[in-house]
């Protein structure tokens, strides 16, 4: 390969990242081959030695994608740093994405279950507020007595506010299972590039 | 074959900073000079440049070069140097315990030579 075409391939490679960090990179490599071409060597030693630039491109893609979903956090970007250092074959996708996907569907489950108690509260609040005034309106409450109405709108003024504080507390879940997700996928990197002595 | 090309890259950031450490140099430099001693895939060392200068060990400048365009220069950072410290001594205690592993004489309990 010469030097045209590995920087080609590396360029094609690594099209999803943006244009200042990609000529960051390719400029990296051109520096490479013009020094090595002046110390000598041909384009094509350069390329050998550098490696498959498919590797390469694993490396720089990996890197970039983890620091991406740590600056900004969100779901399509931990999904992206997480299918990136699966690339590299730092750990078996399996073990590691079957537990984040089940955890991930309980709490978005704990999440809608929130959701729906609030909006359920909020339904009973209104039907109590309303159901004396139109008797045909019967959504929850059978009778239209206006104890029976107070209770259902204690219960549901009790009911939203419990699905409020389910839903405050699943924030912080969240950002925690994010921010450990993110820990786990830096310590991959690193092991793979540093393979700590001992 | 996987196991050695991993020890490499982990040895591969210790050589880095170490070099450093003595002179700022640029990219080619520091390739030179290390597949001098163990042969590597060349094209490791930029994402892993990037990766310290992302954690702030080393920092980069550009630098005019007598023969051609200016070219990209690395230096090691204070937190860069002790990261380097670091490593070099859990290398000494690494490389120290192979070493006694390898060439030492087994003795048993007693400190006795064995027969081989």
């Amino acid at each position: 390969m010469n030097k045209e075409e590995y920087l080609k391939k590396l360029t094609k490679l690594i099209y999803k990242l943006p244009k200042e960090d990609r000529q960051d990179i390719l400029s990296d490599y051109e520096e490479h081959f013009m020094i090595g071409l002046e110390k000598g060597r041909t384009e094509e030693e350069i390329s050998m030695a550098l490696g498959d630039p498919k590797t390469v491109a694993k490396q720089i893609k990996a890197e970039y994608m983890v620091k991406k979903a740590e600056d900004k956090p969100s779901a399509s970007s931990i999904t992206r740093a997480i299918m990136a250092a699966a690339g590299l074959g730092i750990f078996n996708l399996l073990f590691f994405v079957l537990p984040t996907v089940v955890l991930t569907m309980v709490i978005l489950a704990l999440f809608v279950l929130g959701g729906a108690m609030v909006f359920g509260g909020i339904l009973i609040i209104l039907s109590s507020i309303f159901q004396p005034f139109y008797h045909n309106v019967q959504i929850l409450t059978n009778d239209g007595g206006i104890l029976s109405s107070l209770g259902g709108l204690a219960g549901g003024i009790g009911l939203a506010i419990l699905g409020s504080v389910l839903l405050v507390g699943m924030t912080y879940v969240a950002r925690w299972f994010y921010g450990l997700i993110i820990r786990y996928l830096k310590l991959n990197l690193k092991i793979i590039q540093e393979q700590k002595m001992v | 074959m996987v196991m050695n090309t991993q020890f490499k890259k982990g040895v591969l950031e210790l050589c880095v900073l170490a070099l450093l450490d003595r002179k700022d140099c640029y990219g080619y430099e520091m390739v030179d000079e290390i597949s001098k001693n163990i042969s590597i895939s060349e094209g490791t060392i930029y994402p892993l440049l990037k990766r310290l200068k992302n954690e702030g060990f080393v920092i980069s400048y550009l630098k005019e070069s007598p023969d051609g365009p200016p070219r990209k220069y690395y230096r090691l950072t204070d937190l860069g140097k002790k990261k380097k410290d670091k490593l070099v001594d859990e290398w000494g205690e690494f490389s120290m315990g192979v070493n006694n592993l390898l060439y030492s004489k087994i003795t048993n309990n007693l400190g006795d030579i064995k027969d081989e």
